[in-house]
């Protein structure tokens, strides 16, 4: 199984990979649940929407005990983290996910390309939502502390020269950030799919099952901390340095 | 380089990733986030207004008890002060009437008695003309025989001489 996405084919030089595929299936599972909440919305809960509103709710009241008045801008980003990874996760426990295989023109080899394979699997995918990630705490926190204050987090000559260092670890940090959070979520991802593929070819009925419910585990537990993460480093972006 | 193409990395599907979670972002942000998180906003402030309209109620009806009863201590309060007052009032009215009924009754056996007086006055003095008239005739009819004319004039007006200065009673006592 290799690392890089699976080619499938390509519309105007633009590559669709198994990965792709994901992505916008999870896309139409996100959309399908807004169109089903904006439909059945009420004061009244029930079905769908109390599940939503749990997770609303939950992440909420997370952000509001963590972050404080800046909960409004915070969750947004957090649980819209949180929803696209699990839902991108849960989905590659779905039966199919590697199984079913597409052959692509020009394709050399005899198993084919897996059609569907883990979003998240892909560094394309996790390293896109680690940019944003990052990108989005560092314009939240100019935007909350002033450009002022946010640079002085990285360059500073105060008791000189040990907040300089301070400056260039906060600087090194905010650049460790992108590979911390693509590689945690691509590696746990990756390997769990790799892991079951194998369980799946060596022992088809029955073995892979507790793997299954750890993958289950996983796919929740990465998207959690993925979001978690990107809470914690919002917050202390979006607040004044002390020195 | 080499180890970011053995990962598969593009910059059209990293390009693509990104403007992807971008615009689930904003949809989600518009069509779930806003309309649940208002929805579960306008739920807990009617909760918290139907709690404090509940705990309004009682106190109203708790009030409203107390006030009941206020008002029927009042009430009997006021009627007793009524009904006392009733009393003094009935009191003094039949002390007055019975005092004017009284005062009535004398008045009016004042003037049975003076019109009895005058009455029995009126008698008397009818009386003794209806004598001295009789007495009259009978010494009349009497002496008509026994006196001359003269003589029976002279005692006749003696005798009414008498009669009206009163000796005639005095006499005959």
């Amino acid at each position: 199984m290799s690392i890089a996405p699976g080619i499938l084919f390509e519309v105007v030089g633009f590559p669709i990979t198994n990965t792709i595929v994901t992505t916008l299936l999870t896309d139409i599972v996100l959309i399908v649940l807004v169109i089903c909440i904006s439909k059945t919305i009420s004061l009244r809960p029930k079905g769908i929407q109390n599940a939503i509103e749990m997770a609303i709710d939950y992440f909420y009241t997370l952000t509001e005990d963590t972050a404080g008045k800046k909960v409004s801008f915070i969750y947004p980003w957090v649980l819209t983290f949180f929803l696209f990874i699990v839902i991108s996760n849960l989905l590659a426990q779905f039966p199919g996910f590697e199984s079913i295989r597409f052959h692509p023109v020009n394709y050399s080899g005899e198993e084919g390309v897996p059609l569907f394979r883990a979003a998240t699997s892909d560094l394309n995918v996790t390293l896109a939502l680690a940019t944003i990630s990052v990108i989005a705490t560092n314009y939240l926190g100019i935007k909350h502390i002033g450009i002022k204050s946010y640079l002085s987090k990285f360059v500073s000559f105060k008791m000189f020269p040990i907040f300089m260092f301070v400056g260039i670890l906060e600087f090194a940090n905010e650049l460790t950030k992108f590979i911390s959070f693509s590689f945690r979520l691509l590696g746990n991802i990756f390997a769990g799919e790799s892991m079951l593929s194998q369980m799946y070819h060596l022992f088809p009925i029955g073995v892979p099952l507790p793997f299954i419910a750890l993958e289950l585990m996983v796919a929740v537990i990465q998207a959690l901390v993925f979001a978690m993460l990107t809470m914690a480093f919002m917050h202390i972006m979006t607040d004044k340095p002390q020195h | 380089m080499e180890i970011l193409d053995s990962f598969g990395l593009e910059s059209s599907l990293f390009l693509f990733q990104v403007i992807n979670f971008l615009v689930i972002l904003a949809i989600l942000t518009k069509f779930l986030y806003k309309p649940l998180r208002n929805m579960m906003d306008e739920r807990k402030r009617r909760i918290e207004q139907s709690l404090r309209d509940a705990d309004e109620a009682k106190s109203a009806l708790e009030n409203a008890g107390m006030e009941r009863k206020q008002i029927l201590a009042s009430a009997k309060k006021d009627a007793d002060e009524m009904t006392a007052l009733n009393k003094r009032q009935l009191s003094v009215e039949k002390e007055k009437l019975t005092q004017e009924a009284k005062e009535h009754s004398q008045q009016i056996i004042e003037e049975a008695k003076e019109k009895a007086v005058v009455e029995l006055e009126n008698v008397s003095k009818q009386a003794g003309l209806i004598s001295v008239d009789l007495s009259g005739k009978i010494i009349a009819k009497v002496f008509s025989n026994l006196f001359t004319e003269e003589d029976k004039q002279k005692i006749l007006s003696r005798a009414l001489d008498k009669i009206a200065k009163g000796g005639y009673e005095k006499d005959s006592n």
